[in-house]
């Protein structure tokens, strides 16, 4: 969606102070997080030539520092030229951080003619740096286009705009489509080209240019210039056009103004909107006549291979000292305008040579593809020692502005090609045949060793080893029983209920260890003594008391009310008047005594149930 | 009676002779004579022959590559010297030594990289020992802290720092094992090696490398190893013109 609503395109706005606070505050960390290297400084137009009427844009950018403070504006008589604003870049490729700062000014003509725009000079890290002068150029604003005569009665229309009329065979070039917008228009949807009649041409990328405004029969038009990219293919007379587009206009009611409410905050009116009308329009170019030349291959030379544009060619090779056999790798890099993509490099037919098919790579430095490096890298094999260069590499092009074949051509590269049979020596014997590259160091090898060493199994390295791997696993064992052994403690430490439990049951145990003692050895009264401590131990971890101040009461006034089953409560009692009588009562058998031990475990299982 | 004590006796004296002479200290100084006396063939044979009891050292693996250049064997040299490296990095005669039979070598080779210099500073053995002796010390304090919660506060400095240590020094391992061992490395000992463009003899040839070039091996098929020396400098070589090397 072309939108035109944004204010920012249309002219000046004051930017929230917050907000200029906040870019100031960007750039100034960038500029102290970078380094300055060396510095650069240019100034760059957006276009050269401009309407009356019409602005241009004027980019001053500063590379790899930050200027002590914003270049001001030259002064140009008839030239205003009014600042902005900032935009910064960073980036960081292949750990080389970069970084730019560009001042952006709006350049307005006030009549006609050429005018020259003088250095400007910043300063950056103490360094002055000057930017070149610059040209522009003003022409007096151009007649409307044929049907252009009521801007209010046609809102929109295209212009068909050629840089030439004449072209030639394989020739690329951009086409304009110029989309010119009245200003009632807010902005553009669902646009398209629906028919582009180009007999002798193929049509390729199209991309949307930078938008700009023009004054035109009176009118101010929003001009959105969309580039074509067409290539002539067949010789001959033909008209370019008419190109028809399809697309819906928001347009403006009259009866309806922003909000200036709206506007001071810097926010678009959310009732505007509605106040447009959508209007679905179809609109065609004119048709242009062209001509299509051919080639005139005849005069062709030997390595032309159909390229048309301007180019210049690089080339490197390496290495040069080297083996028969061995690989050089050659690197041919076409750079320049014409048609990048379809560049071929004339087949190298150099015999001693083996010439593998080349690994080609297109680099464009335009969006259109119209310009950019082609680089065609080979490998190349000498097949004998007897070459003392590679050959000669010429690129024929035809250019169309010159009217003529051009070729570049690069000498041929001397190499030095050993035998292959040959073997490297020691340097002993290898200084009769020095190398060039890489001579063989004076010294010998050194010596050899007297002693063995410490002889020992060669074996796989110990991280192979699964013994070694194992007793990886100790420090690792150690630390999680000792975790584990850490989170026990705390939790003995942390649960008063759970340790006494614990303590209980160490009792308990042991006093079961003694019951057995005492009931072989025949001791009633100590017996009896710990049935009653074991009982105590139990029923005073259970209901949470001291054991000391458990007695036989405690079964009334605890375990009844908690419900403890008869049968439990009655083992009970009668462990505990067991236990009153054997104060008095005469002293049992070691059998009897024996027989009581399961009784009394029987029990204390029994008031493990009990919750208190 | 005195026929079969004889016997016996010239028995004994042969098994023990026959002990010394395989002793490998005793093959060594063998070796190191005929080096000596300029017979490297016959040098490298009694070296290898130590290896082939199982047993080695750097000293070795050095002096059987110094037998093998001498003879001209480069490739063959550079992977002695590369085991010997491997077994004592430091060694500045090995480090010489595999430095001055590279330079003699024609032709594409794989290069050396600031990871193999790094690396290369300990053996694999001593960066596995470093990690461990780091990481147990760091459990240790760990259990210690565990075992005597008071001392926690004192050991968490050190607890972090033997960490950290332990987590360099184990990505270091990793870097060196994966440059040693699962980097499949290879050394040409034939005088030149073809690389064709397929593991089959009639494939067209790419280029040609020479005797001790070094080489990554990427795939094995057949009698064949697909090899790297560099980027677009991959191919299929006949593994006989080739040794394996760590």
């Amino acid at each position: 969606m072309l939108l035109l609503g944004d204010q920012s395109q249309f002219g000046e706005r004051t930017r929230p102070p917050l907000r200029r606070a906040w870019v100031v505050g960007w750039i100034c960390f960038w500029a102290a997080v970078l380094n300055a290297g060396a510095a650069t400084f240019s100034a760059a137009l957006d276009r050269d030539t401009i309407t009356l009427g019409e602005t241009a844009n004027l980019a001053l950018t500063c590379n790899g520092g930050q200027p002590q403070s914003e270049p001001a504006p030259p002064s140009v008589p008839n030239l205003q030229i009014v600042y902005i604003g900032p935009s910064s870049q960073f980036s960081v490729i292949n750990n080389q951080v970069s970084s730019s700062i560009t001042y952006n000014f709006r350049v307005i003509p006030r009549q006609a003619g050429d005018y020259a725009i003088p250095a400007m000079t910043v300063e950056v890290g103490g360094q002055k740096l000057t930017s070149q002068p610059l040209v522009l150029k003003v022409v007096k604003p151009q007649a409307a286009p044929a049907g252009v005569t009521n801007a209010a009665a046609q809102p929109a229309l295209v212009k068909l705009a050629l840089p030439k009329k004449s072209f030639y065979v394989g020739e690329s070039l951009a086409a304009q489509l110029q989309l010119y917008l009245s200003s009632q228009v807010q902005s553009v949807e669902q646009f398209q080209t629906t028919s582009f009649a180009a007999d002798g041409f193929n049509v390729g990328k199209m991309m949307q240019g930078q938008r700009r405004q023009i004054q035109m029969a009176g009118s101010i038009y929003t001009v959105i210039p969309i580039n074509v990219v067409l290539t002539a293919v067949k010789a001959g007379s033909y008209t370019l056009g008419p190109m028809t587009v399809s697309l819906v206009l928001d347009i403006a009611s009259p009866n309806r103004r922003r909000d200036p409410f709206f506007e001071q905050f810097g926010i678009r009116d959310p009732f505007f909107e509605r106040s447009t009308v959508q209007q679905q329009v179809a609109l065609a170019t004119e048709s242009e006549p062209v001509e299509i030349q051919a080639i005139p291959r005849e005069k062709a030379p030997a390595s032309f291979n159909g390229a048309v544009g301007n180019f210049s060619m690089n080339v490197t090779a390496g290495p040069t000292n080297l083996t028969e056999g061995d690989p050089i790798t050659l690197k041919v890099q076409i750079a320049g305008r014409g048609s990048i993509d379809n560049l071929t490099m004339p087949d190298l037919p150099w015999s001693n040579f083996v010439v593998h098919p080349p690994e080609i790579k297109s680099e464009h430095s335009d969006q259109l593809g119209l310009q950019g490096t082609k680089t065609f890298e080979y490998i190349v094999t000498p097949q004998t020692a007897d070459l003392k260069a590679l050959p000669e590499i010429a690129f024929s092009f035809f250019d169309p502005d010159q009217k003529a074949f051009r070729t570049l051509t690069h000498p041929p590269f001397p190499l030095v090609v050993h035998p292959g049979g040959a073997v490297a020596v020691p340097s002993a014997l290898a200084s009769a045949h020095p190398r060039q590259e890489a001579p063989a160091p004076a010294q010998d090898i050194v010596p050899n060793k007297q002693r063995p060493g410490q002889l020992a199994q060669i074996g796989p390295p110990l991280i192979q080893r699964p013994w070694f791997l194992a007793l990886q696993g100790t420090p690792v064992l150690a630390l999680v029983a000792s975790v584990l052994w850490r989170r026990r403690a705390d939790a003995l430490s942390n649960n008063p209920k759970l340790r006494r439990r614990r303590q209980a049951e160490l009792a308990i145990s042991q006093g079961f260890a003694d019951l057995r003692r005492l009931a072989a050895e025949n001791q009633s009264d100590a017996f009896f003594v710990t049935v009653f401590r074991v009982l105590q131990e139990r029923l005073g971890e259970r209901l949470d008391v001291p054991a000391g101040s458990i007695t036989e009461a405690v079964i009334d006034e605890r375990l009844r009310p908690l419900g403890v089953p008869e049968p439990t409560l009655s083992a009970v009692q009668e462990l505990f008047q067991a236990c009153n009588l054997a104060r008095y009562a005469p002293v049992r058998s070691s059998q009897e005594l024996s027989a009581f031990v399961p009784k009394v475990e029987t029990t204390l299982d029994q008031l493990k149930q009990i919750k208190a | 009676m005195k026929a079969p004590f004889t016997v016996i006796l010239g028995l004994l004296f042969a098994l023990a002779g026959q002990a010394l002479a395989e002793a490998p200290e005793t093959i060594f100084d063998t070796a190191n004579r005929l080096y000596g006396e300029g017979k490297f063939s016959e040098a490298t044979a009694a070296y290898e022959k130590i290896l082939e009891s199982g047993h080695g050292s750097a000293a070795v693996y050095f002096d059987l590559g110094n037998a093998f250049f001498k003879a001209n064997r480069i490739g063959r040299a550079i992977a002695a010297y590369r085991e010997a490296k491997m077994l004592s990095p430091r060694d500045p005669d090995i480090v010489a030594n595999l430095q001055f039979a590279r330079n003699q070598v024609q032709g594409p080779t794989l290069p050396t990289t600031w990871q193999d210099r790094w690396f290369g500073k300990l053996s694999l053995n001593e960066w596995t020992l470093a990690v461990c002796a780091a990481g147990w010390s760091w459990l240790l304090l760990l259990t210690l802290g565990q075992w005597r919660p008071a001392l926690k506060p004192t050991l968490r400095g050190w607890a972090w720092s033997l960490g950290a240590v332990t987590l360099l020094t184990g990505a270091c391992l990793g870097a060196d094992y994966s440059r040693l061992v699962v980097e499949r490395k290879a050394v040409v000992i034939a005088d030149s090696a073809e690389v064709h463009q397929a593991p089959v003899a009639e494939s067209p040839g790419l280029y040609t490398l020479h005797d001790g070039a070094e080489v990554r091996v990427l795939d094995a098929k057949n009698d064949w190893l697909q090899i790297t020396t560099g980027p677009r400098r991959t191919g299929w070589v006949r593994r006989a013109e080739l040794v394996l090397s760590r």
